[in-house]
């Protein structure tokens, strides 16, 4: 699905953003191996990973703070892989939001433009543009000291769009916020970069930001991107077991076991495996989603489980069930009660289950079937 | 398993009353006075020579030479002989060298402290990895062109280019045989080695350099002098607070659009601004009272209030001490006023709201 398709409003800044075999290396550590990634213009690119998985090294090198080993940064036409930061035109939102505690609210959102030689006219005018954006345009004369987190995060965006950038950057810019307010400003940032159509590349290590926020998702692990994708491509197929036990809460659950003539085998499991020259004999993990399942009377199921604990959350019941020496998640209604230690089976949709190679981690084309 | 009952008795006996604090962030009773009573005699000891001085400076010859006397119009009459003496008789060489430690001390800080915090800045942000083998090359160079210089007689300057010439022939093959190098670290503990270095060692050839400059008993040369002094201090201090700040706030504004200069102008120092002064008022205060170097570098144009203090000491009429007393309270009182006020620079907290809640 291309930009045009998604409805986007690109406007004329929208750059396109490559990102060409990129590695960095800090000592012997290998943060960034050959990560590759096209952005579209006014695309919204989600960096997801555990934190030391590469992705905020990767960010800095987007934007200059560090310089890649090897590899290629190219922004619209222009390849700025070993251009300093101010000369790249993109604007960079941090974790920590890095406002100048010095100045004032108005202050901080001029700085880049003031740097920049802009005219004083021009500059007020698009500092109240900028904070209006934000809803900050009343709170101008007050110091980062005097806000709420939540204010200190709408200024240092301000700050960001104030010069029209061709690029976001954006460094889990959430993380600090408490988590209603978490909510609320995802909704906003998700507004807000649909109105700008800048191109934006966003770090986070929350698969929820990622999932609500991105058009795209990449997702690393240990300096190497796994799966890039649509949110619903990441979550509905994912690539390896690393995507599929990242995305999603709970994660997926896993069985390790073995494929023998044609039925999936593990502690006391035995599922039916569609007939593929790929899958004999081998060792294999089989996934499933905890809201693809459902618990049935002892016996009645796929496999027995005994109920380790139920957890109620609200909107729905987390089951927790022991499966031999595997523990496995269920959702289940809220108003769902089981007692501790119970007898119990689940069921799933045979066709939700997912076939993982146990070694290299790679999802296998081989489905589970009902044989019927 | 603890089968004896160890809970805690909160009883409280006289013992306990005296010597346990009523809530933990107070002190006991019997702390208090230990604390308080040593305080005291602290301050006692500390504050009786400024008040002696100040009796002594109104005391006539007579008097200080009777022996002990406390209380003035009770043990002696004050008098203003010492300070008419100075600043009615003997005004000019007062007033000259009370200017002249005034310009010295507030330009060779100001001259320090420009300095000492750009270097203090720089090596808290960039990473200099300068090759020990290429530094000993540099050394071994300098030191060939001395040799050469010295013992044949050869001139300096031709000696200077031939010297720098292999230098700069040879690093590039010395720097890729040797890897290793030094950091930042080792840097600054060169720049603080120098002051652990006693100034007596250095001053006969610091005397020389301006001789040979005929620099010597002017303002420059001791602003120059004490500047340098106290560099390694600034430049250690400046960089402790430096490296506090979150690197965040430079990485910002360099994507904002800043230069290195703009960022550590506006906004890097703006917020070491506690510790500028506090290092600011610690250098004033060395400059102000250093006696070593102005007693080599000045003769009489530029001799500052240390010298002049000390000259009360040596005279042919003895030991002045009406006149030492009246100089040293004018010379406490510029620093007292700078104190107070950089005073109000040095509190903390600045940094609230620059990074997180």
């Amino acid at each position: 699905m291309n930009v045009e398709e998604r409805g986007i409003d690109t406007g004329h800044r929208a750059q396109r953003l490559s990102l060409r075999g990129l590695n960095k290396s800090f000592g012997a550590v290998h943060v960034v191996k050959d990560l590759s990634i096209d952005v579209a213009p006014g695309e919204f690119l989600v960096l997801l990973g555990p934190s030391g998985c590469g992705k905020t090294t990767g960010l800095r090198i987007i934007a200059g703070l560090e310089t890649a080993d090897s590899g290629q940064v190219v922004l619209g036409d222009t390849d700025v892989t070993d251009m300093l930061p101010k000369y790249r035109d993109v604007a960079m939102v941090f974790q920590s939001y890095a406002l100048y505690p010095h100045k004032t609210v108005a202050e901080n959102i001029d700085f880049p433009l003031k740097v920049r030689g802009v005219s004083k006219q021009e500059r007020e005018l698009a500092v109240r543009d900028a904070a209006a954006q934000v809803h900050m345009e009343d709170l101008l004369d007050r110091y980062p000291r005097q806000l709420s987190g939540g204010q200190r995060q709408r200024v240092a965006l301000a700050r960001a769009i104030v010069r029209r950038p061709s690029a976001f950057l954006m460094d889990e810019p959430l993380s600090n916020l408490d988590a209603k307010l978490r909510g609320f400003m995802r909704a906003e940032l998700k507004r807000m970069q649909h109105q700008l159509g800048v191109t934006t590349v966003y770090v986070t290590h929350d698969q929820v930001e990622a999932m609500t926020l991105a058009h795209r998702v990449a997702i690393m692990d240990r300096g190497v991107l796994q799966q890039i994708g649509t949110p619903r491509e990441v979550y509905d197929r994912p690539a390896n077991l690393f995507v599929a036990g990242f995305m999603g809460s709970p994660p997926m659950n896993f069985l390790r076991g073995r494929i023998e003539n044609n039925r999936f085998e593990s502690q006391g499991v035995s599922l039916p495996v569609a007939p593929d020259k790929e899958t004999m004999a081998k060792d294999v993990v089989m996934g499933f989603r905890a809201e693809d399942a459902d618990i049935v009377k002892h016996g009645a199921g796929l496999f027995d489980a005994t109920v380790y604990a139920a957890e109620p959350t609200g909107d729905v019941t987390l089951v927790t069930l022991v499966v031999g020496k595997e523990s496995l998640s269920v959702k289940m209604p809220k108003d769902y009660d089981i007692d501790f230690d119970k007898a119990v089976a689940v069921h799933f949709p045979l066709d939700r289950g997912f076939l993982f190679d146990a070694h290299s981690g790679v999802r296998l084309a081989a489905r589970l079937v009902s044989v019927s | 398993m603890i089968t004896q009952n160890i809970r805690m008795s909160p009883r409280r006996s006289l013992l306990r009353r005296w010597f346990e604090p009523k809530s933990i962030k107070k002190m006991a009773p019997a702390t208090a006075v230990i604390v308080y009573g040593l305080l005291i005699l602290w301050a006692v000891f500390v504050l009786f020579p400024l008040y002696w001085l100040l009796i002594t400076s109104f005391k006539l010859p007579a008097d200080v030479n009777a022996g002990p006397v406390y209380l003035p119009w009770i043990d002696f009459t004050p008098s203003l002989h010492a300070w008419r003496e100075l600043f009615v008789f003997d005004y000019e060489d007062t007033l000259r060298a009370y200017i002249n430690s005034i310009i010295i001390a507030l330009l060779a800080t100001v001259l320090c402290v420009t300095i000492g915090s750009m270097a203090a800045y720089a090596l808290g942000r960039i990473q200099y990895k300068p090759k020990f083998a290429t530094i000993v090359l540099f050394v071994l160079c300098l030191v060939a062109m001395a040799v050469v210089v010295g013992r044949w007689g050869v001139d300096w300057r031709l000696s200077l280019a031939v010297a720098l010439a292999v230098f700069f022939v040879l690093a590039r093959a010395v720097g890729r045989h040797f890897k290793a190098t030094l950091g930042n670290g080792d840097i600054l503990f060169w720049m603080i080695s120098q002051r652990i270095l006693p100034p007596i060692v250095a001053v006969i050839p610091i005397y020389m350099m301006f001789q040979s400059v005929r620099l010597l008993d002017t303002h420059i040369a001791q602003i120059l002098a004490y500047a340098v002094v106290n560099l390694p201090i600034v430049v250690w201090l400046m960089h402790d607070f430096f490296v506090t700040i979150p690197t965040d706030l430079d990485e910002s504004a360099q994507l904002d659009g800043a230069t290195r200069f703009t960022t550590f102008v506006e906004i890097i120092l703006p917020l070491a601004k506690p510790g500028l002064a506090a290092t600011t008022l610690l250098v004033l205060i060395l400059c102000w009272n250093e006696y070593l170097l102005s007693l080599f570098l000045s003769t009489s144009n530029a001799q500052t209030m240390p010298i002049l203090v000390a000259a009360m000491n040596a005279g042919e009429r003895g030991i002045l001490w009406w006149s030492m007393a009246v100089v040293i309270i004018v010379m406490i009182f510029p620093v007292v006023l700078m104190a107070l006020v950089l005073q109000r620079f040095i509190s903390r907290g600045i940094l609230l709201g620059a990074v997180k809640g």
